[in-house]
């Protein structure tokens, strides 16, 4: 399957390229003087963070569009793009405490931002854990969808809430109405990683689409049950 | 007045280390289900 091999070397060049960004954040990007070498995991946890939120919004657009048009497509990268999603939730559940230790000298706390993106995460694992647990493919559909919605609305209160709420987390200096505050080379570095992530998450919805396409094709031939 | 930079340099290795594992995981994972769909 062509969709198939795409998604593997797109996933392959991502990792490939991770290890540049690796390399230009560790050794060809300056220090920041009050955070120091911590500082550094930013170039990590923000695009992860961006692709975590943006992937949730993709669930949730496939989805509505999945319950008027019906389309079995529009479903299928639904439930890849969440797979992918809660990757990147992952990573930034992991990163944040390790970069907040040193920085506010706490692993976690029960803050607005960092509250709501565990609720994103636990949200990914909901709705994967429904659509492995409804058998019948139209049900387990539409039940997901409506689920998908519902994270998707989620999103902006976890973005917004730097600026609802009194928080630990620091404000956007990246993604802000105004310019980013960021020396050039710094800006760069992220702006790398970004791309990074952003061939990431294509090559894992890819090769999840292609699965979920595969799977489906072997229920409807009556060769593998349900998983 | 000197300024000194905070040493936290194995955060940013545990960081870095954690990320690169979750990545490359879900890589192999995903190679491994599409081989036996």
């Amino acid at each position: 399957m062509r969709l198939l091999g795409a998604g593997r070397w797109i996933t392959a060049v991502g990792l490939l390229l991770l290890a540049g960004v690796y390399v230009r954040a560790l050794a060809f990007t300056p220090i920041e003087r009050a955070q120091g070498l911590a500082q550094k995991i930013f170039y990590l946890h923000v695009p992860a963070a961006i692709w975590a939120e943006a992937a949730m919004v993709l669930v949730g657009l496939a989805s509505i569009f999945y319950l008027f048009l019906k389309d079995p497509r529009l479903d299928r990268f639904a439930e890849a793009s969440a797979e992918a999603g809660t990757v990147f939730a992952a990573i930034v559940l992991t990163t944040g405490p390790i970069w907040g230790k040193p920085i506010w000298g706490t692993w976690w706390s029960w803050d607005a931002r960092l509250t709501l993106t565990l609720f994103l995460f636990l949200l990914y694992v909901g709705y994967l854990l429904l659509r492995s647990a409804v058998a019948d493919p139209g049900a387990r559909a539409r039940y997901a969808a409506v689920l998908g919605i519902c994270g998707m609305c989620l999103v902006p209160f976890i973005h917004f809430s730097v600026y609802m709420f009194r928080t630990l987390h620091p404000m956007p200096i990246v993604l802000k109405p105004s310019s980013p505050s960021l020396p050039g080379s710094m800006l760069a570095t992220w702006l790398f990683s970004l791309g990074v992530f952003t061939l990431l998450y294509v090559g894992f919805v890819i090769q999840r689409y292609a699965l979920s396409y595969l799977r489906e094709q072997l229920e409807a031939a009556g060769e593998v049950g349900h998983v | 007045m000197s300024e000194t930079i905070p040493a936290n340099s194995g955060y940013m290795v545990a960081a870095y280390i954690a990320t690169a594992v979750i990545l490359v995981s879900y890589a192999v994972l995903l190679y491994r289900r599409t081989r036996k769909p």
